[in-house]
């Protein structure tokens, strides 16, 4: 990519007005996405994205700078022009690299660079016809295969230079089912840090049979009333609930300038005792794993929540220096065109000593959340909002007829309390985060449990 | 190497592959930005990223590629990508490279001041310091950034076509954050334009206004309510549902609104407009991403649908000429249907005071959130949380918020009671289409809340 003697010298001219640090991130990613739509393969997109993203910090503040170009003499104006715009004083300062090998826990066993397009649209195929082919009702299907190879290498002025390369597959099918002139969809998106040996833990069939029931289900359903009422969210994506309702607040990026209700809740009980939260990047081969971060720190597994009480934030470096901590390996990049911050990686609740059954029987009336879509929040206020994908009415126990246009809102600090019951088959799902540092995979999970009370939106 | 030469390398490949029909789409963009926390620049910076995707048909299809590298080996490589990628694709007859011949708009060459590093740096201290000043409950963790966008597109083709537009402008932006009680309130404002004529203390006030009057804010009880949406929510909606606007949609059976042209499918008080050249918008643009004149229509006039947004292939698929809609979201991605500054016309209804009269009693909703997850652009449902303030008598009176308000956006078209003159264009997002409007009322809407 670049070689260690230009990446000192572009260090050494980012520190030259007095800068206590300098980084370089480099990346290299190749993007093949291949979409079908009417039964055809529609278009297939094929992306090389290439540069460089650099920084400084002089205390807590911070200067960036990014280059599509890889010519040398662009690369050195652009770290001359960063350290100009520090408006410091002239300062000579040496770097040394030192190569750090983290190792590798993701083994890849397909790369996708390597099959053939056949490969590929064979596999998407089978997602496809399995979804379209599902129902007569089924009138659309849409399916996408994506890879990415993602190679990175982090130089920085403390003499770190460290490389990794993630790849990543992921299968998008989303069904349309149409009747009387209604139209309902459904999707089912699993991704892993892996090759296309990822279909043989999960078969294109699944996915595309799932997306397509889903849609099906959500055709016969009616609407759900709108109200107050206790809410049981099943295991997977229903973890999007802790990520956006929580996990967003517990990132520096919105702890260290005060932006969050969790500020200076370290060792305070946040949410019920039964709550214990986790994020761990270390995950082998999951959608939000990595080797190392995209500052070079090693990836980290964190309790962030254990019985209740707040045990950690998801720290990266510039924002652990407005807080006066180490990062936790948790600073994310979208591409080098992306400032780094605090980002999640894979955040779920971990298991509780709750029954299943007994989550379902305990709520006479109520919504069973079975998947949820996506959702956001304001970490200021801790507002968050999440969409219902496939919804049933609880009555008297039971798991009763099915609803659409459910979405469910409330506040962080107040639902964490109210997750009171909290059961033991822990599943995970990927998804796509949204920040300012860009778009990244995240992977959220929990297993099934219940929100005591919980506005639900519907109509 | 620069994008020239990059070019001739690319198209001295093709042609050397035997190719007939080609194309190569570039883009450049450049932008400053500076951000500000605690009274101070806590972040600056500077970014230039290019990109070029190649473009040919092979077997009748019509095959892409794309890099930021360029490099003698990646001009090759993404032929060959292309060729083989084209043979991979099985919708035949889509594969449209358009001809010179168009009248393209003369774009009036509007002054842009590209401001400095330190100008940039001073409009963000202006507004942090013009919302700390603006009221005593504004604290730390407030911010302000100022940016400036500079975005080049080149499209030249195998046919002669070759053209460049740039759009270029300064935004600045507040988001001050209110603690009354121990509670936290987050305010928002932004402006785009020229860097000459942004007003620092009017976009900090703004944002300001916006954090303060929610505080006290309270649930509203469920139930059926008139609803007011503020201009930037209008904005905010149409940017939602603008894809069942597209003949893509449409034809692909994921829009309702396929086959209605010329039918009635909206209230007639709502007309909706796209126009490239809108003399409020920054981003103006005389060609699309296949090179085809823009031009300004009516989609929807009077509430008839007058007429769906197509590019060259769903146009050759419905028998009609292209609306020059074929837009490209950024250069590596396939060529989509998207408009340029859509909005919905003034309707009559006067200022925003006099729409509270009109509302009489109900709420008037100036934020909605979750809008990529609560609201589903193929089915119109949504079901999203949002916060505004009660209409009283004609009055706005105390904010509400942590409700849900949901519907179905087909329907809300048709429901639509009265259309204001408050109309506002918002500032491109991350460089794509504007969109805009004035406040609208709908009766009975279904809120959900405590």
């Amino acid at each position: 990519m670049i070689n260690k003697a230009l990446l000192t010298r572009i260090l050494e001219k980012a520190l030259s007005t007095g800068a206590d640090f300098a980084e370089v991130y480099v990346e290299r990613t190749k993007e093949n996405n291949i979409a079908m739509i009417d039964s055809k393969v529609d278009s297939i997109t094929d992306q090389l994205i290439s540069g460089v993203g650099m920084r400084i910090f002089s205390g807590t503040r911070c200067v960036t700078a990014s280059c599509t170009s890889m010519d040398e003499d662009a690369l050195l104006s652009c770290a001359g022009r960063m350290a100009d715009a520090l408006e410091g004083v002239p300062a000579y300062q040496t770097v040394h690299l030192q190569e750090r090998l983290f190792g590798d826990i993701h083994p890849i066993r397909m790369v996708p660079q390597d099959a053939s397009l056949k490969t590929k649209t064979d596999l998407l195929k089978e997602g496809y016809f399995a979804a379209k082919n599902y129902h007569p009702d089924i009138s659309q299907v849409r399916a996408n295969l994506l890879d990415v190879d993602h190679q990175i290498l982090v130089a920085n002025s403390d003499g770190l230079y460290a490389r990794d390369r993630q790849i990543r597959t992921r299968m998008v099918v989303n069904a349309f089912a149409s009747k009387g002139g209604e139209k309902q969809s459904g999707s089912c998106s699993p991704g892993r840090r892996m090759g296309l040996e990822m279909f043989d833990l999960i078969s294109p069939k699944s996915i595309g049979e799932k997306a397509a029931r889903q849609a099906l289900t959500m055709l016969s359903a009616g609407y759900i009333k709108a109200g107050r009422m206790p809410v049981a969210i099943e295991s997977g994506f229903g973890g999007v609930i802790f990520h956006e309702a929580c996990g967003h607040s517990l990132e520096a990026a919105s702890v260290a300038p005060g932006q969050s209700q969790f500020c200076g809740k370290l060792g305070q009980q946040i949410a019920n005792s039964k709550l214990t939260a986790l994020d761990d990047g270390t995950i082998p081969n999951a959608w939000g794993s990595m080797n190392i971060d995209d500052e070079g720190t090693p990836a980290r597994k964190k309790v962030l929540i254990e019985n209740g009480i707040l045990k950690s934030y998801m720290v990266d470096k510039l924002n652990g220096r407005r807080m006066g901590m180490e990062s936790t390996g948790s600073g994310r990049r979208q591409s080098y065109l992306f400032d780094p911050t605090s980002r999640m990686t894979n955040t779920f609740i971990a298991n509780g000593p709750d029954r299943n059954e007994d989550i379902i029987s305990s709520i006479e009336y109520g919504l069973y959340a079975k998947a949820m879509g996506g959702g956001s929040v304001n970490p200021v206020t801790g507002a968050f909002n999440f969409a219902v994908n496939e919804g049933y009415i609880i009555r008297n126990g039971k798991i009763c007829e099915p609803v659409r246009g459910a979405s469910l809102i409330g506040k962080g600090s107040e639902i964490l309390m109210d997750i009171d019951m909290i059961g033991n088959n822990l599943e995970t799902a990927q998804g796509m985060c949204g920040a300012s540092s860009g778009s990244i995979p995240t992977e959220v999970g929990q297993p099934l449990i219940r929100v005591a009370s919980i506005t639900v939106g519907g109509r | 190497m620069k994008y020239t030469e990059f070019k001739e390398r690319v198209m001295a490949a093709a042609a050397s592959r035997g190719l007939t029909e080609y194309e190569l789409y570039g883009e450049e963009k450049e932008n400053i930005s500076v951000e500000t926390l605690n009274h101070e620049i806590s972040a600056f910076s500077s970014g230039t990223v290019a990109g070029a995707c190649f473009r040919c048909v092979c077997q009748g299809k019509l095959g892409y590629a794309s890099t930021e590298l360029y490099t003698d080996s990646e001009a090759r490589r993404v032929v060959e990508a292309a060729m083989e990628n084209a043979c991979a694709l099985e919708t035949e007859g889509e594969a449209f490279l358009h001809e010179p011949g168009d009248c393209y708009r003369k774009m009036e060459q509007a002054q842009v001041t590209e401001p400095s590093a330190s100008q940039l740096k001073e409009l963000a201290m202006k507004i942090e310091e013009a919302a700390y000043g603006a009221d005593p409950r504004i604290v730390d963790g407030s911010q302000s950034s100022a940016d400036f966008r500079r975005n080049r597109i080149f499209l030249s083709n195998s046919k002669g076509l070759d053209l460049t537009h740039e759009n270029a402008y300064t935004a600045a932006y507040s988001f001050p954050i209110a603690r009354e009680g121990g509670e936290m309130f987050s305010g928002f404002d932004s402006k785009a334009g020229d860097y000459a004529a942004l007003d620092p203390v009017s976009i900090a006030q703004k944002g300001v206004e916006d954090a303060v009057s929610q505080i006290g804010a309270s649930a509203v009880p469920t139930g059926t309510y008139d609803v007011m949406f503020s201009s930037h929510m209008t904005a905010a909606m149409l940017q939602v549902y603008v894809n069942i606007f597209s003949a893509q949609a449409a034809q692909k059976g994921m829009s309702l609104l396929a086959g209605k042209e010329g039918e009635m499918t909206a209230a007639p008080c709502v007309t909706l407009t796209d126009d490239p050249f809108c003399q409020e918008s920054l981003v103006k643009m005389p060609f699309d991403g296949e090179g085809v004149a823009t031009v300004r229509k009516d989609v929807v006039k009077n509430g008839r649908l007058i007429t769906l947004l197509y590019n060259l292939a769903t146009a050759h698929k419905a028998g009609v000429a292209s609306t020059g809609n074929g837009v490209k979201a950024g250069y590596a991605a396939p060529v989509s249907i998207q408009p340029y500054n859509f909005y919905l016309e003034k309707g009559g209804g006067g200022t925003r005071e006099e729409m509270y009269e009109h509302l009489g009693n109900g709420i008037y909703i100036t934020e909605l959130n979750g809008m990529h997850a609560g609201a589903n652009p193929v089915t119109g449902d949504f079901s999203l949380a949002s916060a505004g303030f009660l209409i009283e008598n004609g009055k706005k009176s105390k904010p509400v918020r942590n409700f849900t308000v949901s519907g179905n956006f087909y329907q809300l078209l048709k429901d639509i009671a009265l259309v204001g003159d408050d109309w506002e264009l918002r500032p491109p997002m991350r460089g794509g289409a504007c969109f805009g409007g004035p406040s609208f009322i709908v009766r009975g809407m279904s809120i959900g809340g405590k």
